[in-house]
């Protein structure tokens, strides 16, 4: 103790270089050019990943990289190029009738008669989902609320591959399945709705048909949406903070009440995305929906989900192309364009709530 | 007296915060047995269809069993738990039920269309009437691996490269570039068979084909795969980069040589996921690859086969035989998609990427 401020009076005689000759006693001597020497204790970080390339190649391959990146770009302006141009006369001739009308006139031998509007299938397919996203959101919302907070562990980690494995089967195989075995067994479930509920008009039926109806379309939708819908929800019901939970059980809560006042409100933004998602993919399922619903082309099927009538854009593609004339095949290129919009614009409004809540959730 | 303390041997160990509670065994037991024997009488003794006694008699009661044991149990305050866990076991049953019945009627229906000559011989030849004995997937199983072949030379690479432009190169359009992926994840299989039909086959560039089949799957594809790489090369350590960098390395180099490689299993996961995602699409190739009933291994003329067509075509034409043949293609190619699911979880980097 008593050595120590003779040693720091020693020091204190020796005077530091100001910073302005350290800089002049460099700029002399030319070692380095004039920089400006801060007290900074750390300097700025140096950040590698923005650095600019230097060398030919390297230049050529951060093109080249760059390039393949807006590929995707490319290709979604080129699909709805394509698209628009080549529906065109029939998007012009048909005007806006092409999406209110529903008439479906296909005659090669006078082309002046020739009539192409989707209403029909545009309304079945809004149908279609929305029933849907009636069975699936319920189901799957449940379904994440099992895996994250009641199931225990290993069940829970067993269930997730098993909705990875649902999401995985081709919607090929679900129609196959839709049509032959699923069917019948709706049919009965819908007979019985008739049976029971026929005051309410959704399940009246005026033919005596109960296959090939939306509903049992709107079943196999859900079957396909329901894991899509419950990735996304037990990804966020996941994210739900400990802390928040540990307080809600720790002031005497259920799990109810914690699920309820804590998980839900939490992750509701991502649970809204992942419908969103879920109808995006609703909207323009093609095969399975084409096997199990009985598309109308002269009329609009607006909520008797049990009659044996409907539409959908996608599979009215698949089902008039075989035998579709040059004409035909414009108007269901312009179908596509509509399908194209709609997802799109429902996917990107989806993908905006999903990352909008995650980086709530993250910050 | 020292041995006794010792003889740890014979003691067992007590939890006595860990309460045994027979009335909840009790409550759970009753809650599923009460309602299974009232729907089992219902079922054996009435003529009542099992969804409206399900819906109707079982929900109702298994509800009103489980809140009045939980009351019983453990007091008012977990009544909404008990109607939260009933629904929800009853929403994982319902999915269960659903994705057991898909699986099973598969296995069940397309086994006994199994045989060597079904996977191996082609479609001449065959009427839709012809017994199961003749004909085969053959041909359609060549065309999958060919369409796919051409989806994935072409879409591997780019959604590569925008993975790696996303997290390596940080350009300024990265956040675009993953927006625009994602937006690409969301169009409808059937609109990218449009738009090769479209773009390539009614300008008569190509005729239907193998190749136009594959430029379709690899729209639907590159978005796969480009998210899947953007999620495994993240994990590359940061600092493995920066020694790179400090050493001399080129970003060209650093990348070639230190990123991809040290993400070489995830990578391949991600190639396997685009394929699994795809290879049962049907809807893009009705439109571009159309269909045939022989062998066409030539990627760039004529028509080719595929096993989702396959299954289309002979679940359309309706007969017996030909309906046991689409199940026969439909288990051929759940086992394709399984194997490949079942390889991408094998390889992917500790379970992170699926």
């Amino acid at each position: 103790m008593g050595c120590l401020p003779i040693v720091n009076q020693e020091f204190l005689r020796i005077k530091p270089f100001s910073q302005t000759k350290v800089i002049r006693f460099l700029n002399d001597k030319n070692v380095v050019e004039t920089q400006e020497i801060t007290n900074k204790s750390h300097p700025e970080p140096i950040r590698l990943g923005r650095e600019k390339s230097r060398t030919p190649s390297d230049k050529a391959f951060s093109g080249t990289i760059v390039i393949a990146a807006l590929s995707s770009l490319a290709i979604l302006v080129a699909i709805l190029i394509y698209l628009a141009s080549s529906s065109w006369p029939v998007l012009q001739k048909e005007g806006l009738d092409f999406i209110t009308g529903s008439t479906w006139v296909n005659s090669s031998a006078n082309p002046e008669e020739q009539t192409f509007q989707i209403w029909p299938m545009l309304y079945g397919t809004f149908l279609n989902s929305m029933l849907a996203l009636v069975i699936a959101v319920p189901v799957s919302i449940l379904l994440a609320i099992f895996i994250v907070f009641i199931a225990p562990d290993r069940l829970s980690r067993t269930l997730t591959v098993l909705v990875d494995v649902l999401a995985a089967i081709p919607s090929g195989i679900i129609g196959l399945w839709g049509f032959l075995v699923f069917t019948p067994v709706a049919e009965g479930w819908s007979k019985l709705l008739n049976q029971y509920f026929f005051l309410i008009p959704f399940f009246r039926n005026d033919q005596d048909q109960f296959a090939r109806s939306p509903f049992i379309a709107g079943w196999v939708l859900a079957i396909m949406i329901t894991p899509i819908i419950t990735v996304v929800a037990r990804e966020v019901l996941s994210q739900t903070p400990q802390e928040l939970l540990d307080a809600a059980r720790g002031l005497g809560g259920s799990l109810w009440g914690a699920v309820k006042f804590v998980a839900l409100p939490h992750a509701r933004g991502g649970i809204v995305g992942g419908v969103m998602l879920g109808l995006g993919r609703a909207l323009g399922e093609t095969i399975a929906i084409y096997f199990v619903l009985n598309l109308i082309f002269e009329k609009v099927n607006y909520f008797q989900i049990l009659n044996p009538q409907g539409g959908a854009i996608a599979s009215m593609i698949v089902a008039k192309f075989g035998e579709a004339t040059p004409d035909e095949i414009r108007a269901l290129l312009g179908a596509g364009l509509i399908l194209f919009l709609m997802t799109l614009v429902v996917n990107l409004i989806a993908n905006w709530i999903v990352a909008r809540s995650v980086r709530e959730k993250i910050a | 007296m020292t041995s006794q303390v010792l003889d740890t041997s014979t003691m067992k160990p007590q939890y006595p915060w860990k309460k045994s509670r027979p009335t909840v065994v009790i409550a759970n037991s009753l809650i599923v047995v009460i309602p299974m024997s009232v729907y089992a009488f219902f079922f054996f003794f009435t003529d009542l269809p099992g969804a409206l006694i399900f819906i109707a008699i079982f929900l109702p009661i298994q509800i009103a069993m489980a809140v009045i044991m939980t009351i019983v149990a453990l007091g008012k305050r977990r009544v909404g738990d008990a109607v939260l866990s009933v629904l929800s076991v009853t929403a994982f049953s319902l999915v269960l039920a659903l994705l057991g019945s898909v699986l099973l009627s598969v296995a069940a229906r397309g086994l006994p269309a199994m045989r060597f000559s079904f996977l191996t011989q082609n479609n001449i030849y065959i009427s839709p009437t012809t017994e199961l004995t003749y004909g085969g997937v053959g041909h359609a199983l060549l065309g999958t691996l060919t369409v796919v072949a051409i989806g994935t030379v072409i879409a591997v690479p780019l959604g590569i490269a925008s993975a790696i432009y996303i997290t390596d190169m940080k350009g300024r359009l990265a956040g675009f570039v993953r927006f625009i992926v994602q937006a690409m994840s969301g169009v409808p299989s059937i609109v990218a068979g449009l738009f090769i039909l479209a773009a390539f086959i009614l300008t008569d560039f190509v005729g239907f084909s193998a190749l136009t089949g594959g430029l379709a799957y690899a729209i639907l594809m590159l978005p796969t795969v480009a998210r899947t790489s953007e999620e495994v090369l993240k994990l590359v350590p940061k600092e493995l980069r920066d020694a790179a960098t400090a050493l001399g390395s080129s970003r060209a180099r650093v990348i070639m040589r230190i990123v991809l490689p040290t993400a070489k299993a995830g990578i391949i996961t991600a190639v396997i996921l685009g394929v699994a995602r795809v290879v049962g699409e049907t809807a893009p190739l009705l439109l571009t690859t159309s269909n045939t009933n022989g062998t066409n291994l030539n990627p760039f003329k004529d028509p080719v086969s595929t096993i989702p067509v396959y299954i289309f075509q002979f679940l359309g034409s309706g007969y017996e035989s030909s309906i046991q043949r689409a199940w026969g293609a439909a288990f051929v190619l759940m086992l394709v998609v399984g194997i490949l699911f079942g390889l991408a979880r094998v390889l992917s980097p500790k379970g992170k990427a699926r």
